[in-house]
């Protein structure tokens, strides 16, 4: 496992080494292989971002020699389908993307100014919760996991979802993030019931207990919420060990009833900030192409095949880095 | 039992209702059948013949009528509609219906303000009726329905796409288990009660999805049916050479029903006796803490003073400076239809004060103007376009409490300050004044 220090950008000479000696084509997943022709690609050559757009490789020897003869400082490659890409002309759909960047998870528990072991470690639990819901509410299926190289990438290549709009991909966010507070007054024919979120063990509650579970014990007396001052805050943390034994109704009483609506509402907004929105929404966004070089830190964006022994720090360095010492 | 074209127009019932009506012609004469029914409706007000449509042109516009006024005249009146809950009008009612429907769709489209009017009429029409009956009649034509909308009694998720995605249902009150929707209560307890402790599963069930969820489930699917065929309409309309001059004229009437419907300007006044009025924008009127914001924002605070703060005040100014004395929630497209004033004057003075910001905020956060559209009501997009309407709020102008927390900065009160509680209070007291002055001008000059 390499030391976090010696994650500095990569030389360009370290870039050519990279993709002429150690990056391979079969590194590039089967899902991005086979749609090579229908996709668009970008690069970014000095390090201002992908400014080299609207590429298209009829093959994926051509994407392997261009990257062998260029070594870009990053290379990215569209969500979307086209049937002329070259052009971003006639999309035909695209993957749902959860983009999870662990230097912008609103509530960690590290304080490192950009990404660490924690950090990183927080960003795959929340890959995990949300790949959960997405598996057992949504039942999607085909559902990749990529190392970033500053936290992860879940693309989700469902058939079933692939052609819906930017307005159905919000609500999935929000929904699988937990953004919204649910109700807790239902209306019976001649009476009104009370049911708090943590009393439902299936469907939506369930899911934004789920997420109200991690964001409270992840908070820190730092933390901002909006809806919660410090005293407030303070509370939470002295009884938030309710929540970690499951003993919500608690944890409401303990902190009262109307104050507990205000964390409730606190989260939910906290919570949409879990993951960068405008990448889900957006149906022709390109992202890091798995096996490409993250240069600004020196990782490879990295296919997880299995995200519980995923090491960043060891599987997505690539070789030079290790000579650097 | 009550018909299920009633409720559901676009029903087999109902187009056999339209099929059996074939001339198209005979929708602009009196019809004495239609007259009686309507005089004949238990708690129909009848006093002015105004109340009585003689015509399915009529009834049609009176739909519409109902809806507006309901949603904007404080003094609607609901026994001048009440024809339209008496289900002997239904043949009648069908066939407003498909004459509405086809009008916006030849002459709006689906994304028009009048298309979105007459899907939500039909919404709330639905609900209005539903809520007449019997709650074992009311279930009973719910299940109908449904089971004929619905295909299969595994309901995937997806196949509700264009109702999730309107937000016409809303994904997080929606029970999804492994890709599918919980309707019934067998299906539920098969699921779920045996992760139930301490409570009844049944009791749950009625409060999470029960007939609420069911009914909802149906009004939006027939909603959501509503639009496209609006859409189909549109679409066919353009195949053909000339639309029928009677719907271009009922697209016309209605497009005035809407329009008088929210010309409510001038009624109400605020307590001092305002009388406020949309206009053209005064920028002296405005109060000190607009003025410090069009002269554009340092760095820090520039977003939320140009987002949050400006851009409420702005279009309400412009548009709506009643807001708070009317007290009744409006949409743009309600007050600037084709939305020329928003593109025209209001954006543009927003853009301005935005380009004098250091550094200019849109040069350095391109992405707040989609955040910018979002508080205009019109979603997260880069422009404001009537099909995304209504996806977010139209915000309104932030109280000077609400500055004082958020913009500090920008709190300079001068002598009005102290009188108000709102910017856009300021600015309507100033307008008010300077208009009074002008006037007062122009009388001694006639002396």
């Amino acid at each position: 496992m390499v030391n976090i220090e010696y994650l500095t950008p990569a030389s360009p000479e370290e870039r050519k080494k990279y993709y002429r000696e150690e990056w391979d084509i079969k590194q590039v997943p089967e899902y991005i292989v086979h749609s090579i022709q229908e996709r668009e690609f970008g690069f970014d050559h000095i390090g201002r971002g992908p400014n080299d757009r609207y590429k298209v490789f009829q093959t994926p020897d051509l994407l392997k020699r261009f990257l062998k003869v260029r070594t870009p400082f990053a290379a990215y490659c569209s969500v979307a389908f086209y049937d002329k890409p070259r052009r971003r002309d006639r999309w035909t759909k695209a993957e749902l993307v959860f983009d999870v960047d662990a230097k912008d998870i609103p509530i960690r528990t590290c304080e490192c100014e950009g990404v660490c072991e924690i950090c990183l470690n927080e960003a795959r639990e929340i890959v995990l919760n949300i790949i959960d819901t997405l598996k057992g509410d949504l039942s999607l299926e085909n559902i990749h996991i990529v190392y970033s190289g500053r936290g992860y990438h879940i693309r989700v290549l469902d058939h079933n979802i692939m052609s819906i709009n930017s307005d159905l991909r919000s609500q999935i966010v929000k929904y699988v993030v937990g953004a919204y507070v649910p109700e807790n007054e239902y209306s019976l024919d001649f009476e009104k019931v009370s049911y708090e979120h943590f009393v439902i063990p299936f469907g939506y509650p369930n899911v934004f207990t789920k997420r109200f579970k991690y964001a409270i014990l992840h908070l820190n007396e730092n933390s901002d919420l909006d809806e919660v001052n410090k005293k407030l805050l303070k509370d939470i943390l002295k009884h938030r060990q309710l929540i970690e034994l499951e003993n919500w109704g608690m944890f409401k009483n303990k902190i009262g009833p109307m104050r507990y609506r205000k964390v409730l509402k606190g989260i939910a907004s906290m919570n949409m900030s879990l993951i960068d929105a405008k990448v889900s929404i957006d149906l022709k966004r390109i992202l890091r192409l798995p096996s490409s070089l993250h240069s600004m830190v020196s990782m490879k964006c990295t296919e997880v095949k299995n995200i519980e022994t995923f090491d960043p720090f060891d599987d997505a360095v690539p070789k030079f880095v290790y000579e650097r010492k | 039992m009550v018909s299920v074209a009633f409720i559901n127009p676009l029903s087999d019932e109902g187009k056999m209702i339209v099929r059996e009506l074939g001339e198209f012609n005979g929708v602009l004469s009196e019809n004495d059948d239609l007259m009686n029914i309507v005089t004949k409706s238990r708690s129909q007000e009848i006093s002015n013949d105004s109340f009585i449509p003689r015509s399915y042109f009529d009834l049609a516009l009176k739909r519409i009528e109902w809806y507006a006024k309901k949603k904007n005249d404080r003094n609607f009146e609901h026994k001048q509609y009440d024809f339209l809950f008496n289900q002997d009008i239904i043949k009648f009612d069908v066939i407003a219906f498909y004459l509405l429907c086809q009008a916006i769709g030849v002459k709006y489209g689906p994304n028009s303000r009048e298309s979105r009017v007459l899907v939500e009429s039909q919404g709330k029409l639905i609900e209005n009726r539903l809520s007449k009956l019997s709650k074992t009649e009311r279930n009973l034509i719910v299940t109908n329905i449904l089971n004929s909308l619905l295909s299969s009694t595994h309901l995937k998720w997806t196949f509700f796409e264009d109702l999730i995605s309107s937000k016409k249902l809303k994904m997080h009150e929606l029970i999804l288990d492994k890709g599918e929707i919980i309707l019934e209560m067998d299906d539920f307890l098969e699921r779920f009660s045996y992760k139930i402790h301490g409570r009844k599963p049944e009791k749950m069930y009625e409060a999470l999805i029960g007939d609420r969820i069911k009914e909802q489930v149906m009004i939006k699917m027939v909603m959501q049916n509503t639009e496209n065929y609006i859409q189909q309409v549109g679409e066919r309309s353009h195949r053909e050479i000339e639309p029928n001059p009677i719907l271009l004229e009922l697209a016309d009437k209605i497009s005035e029903v809407l329009i008088s419907s929210v010309q409510t300007f001038g009624k109400g006044g605020s307590s001092y006796g305002i009388s406020i009025k949309a206009s053209a924008l005064n920028p002296k009127s405005f109060p000190p803490c607009v003025k410090k914001v069009m002269e554009g924002m340092k760095s820090g605070g520039r977003n939320d003073a140009i987002i949050m703060f400006l851009t409420p005040f702005i279009s309400y100014a412009r548009l709506y400076p009643s807001v708070f004395s009317e007290n009744i929630t409006k949409q743009i497209s309600d007050v600037d239809p084709t939305l020329s004033i928003i593109q025209n004057e209001i954006l543009p003075l927003i853009f301005g004060a935005a380009e004098r910001c250091n550094p200019p905020l849109f040069e350095d956060q391109p992405q707040d103007k989609v955040n910018l559209n979002a508080k205009l009501g019109f979603g997260m997009h880069q422009h404001p376009e009537l099909k995304n309407e209504g996806e977010t709020t139209w915000y309104t102008p932030m109280s000077c409490e609400k500055v004082k927390i958020h913009l500090p900065s920008l709190c300079k009160p001068d002598e009005t300050c102290k009188k108000i509680g709102n910017p856009l209070s300021y600015y309507n007291r100033k307008l008010w004044a300077f208009k009074k002055e002008m006037k007062n001008i122009s009388n001694n000059k006639d002396k």
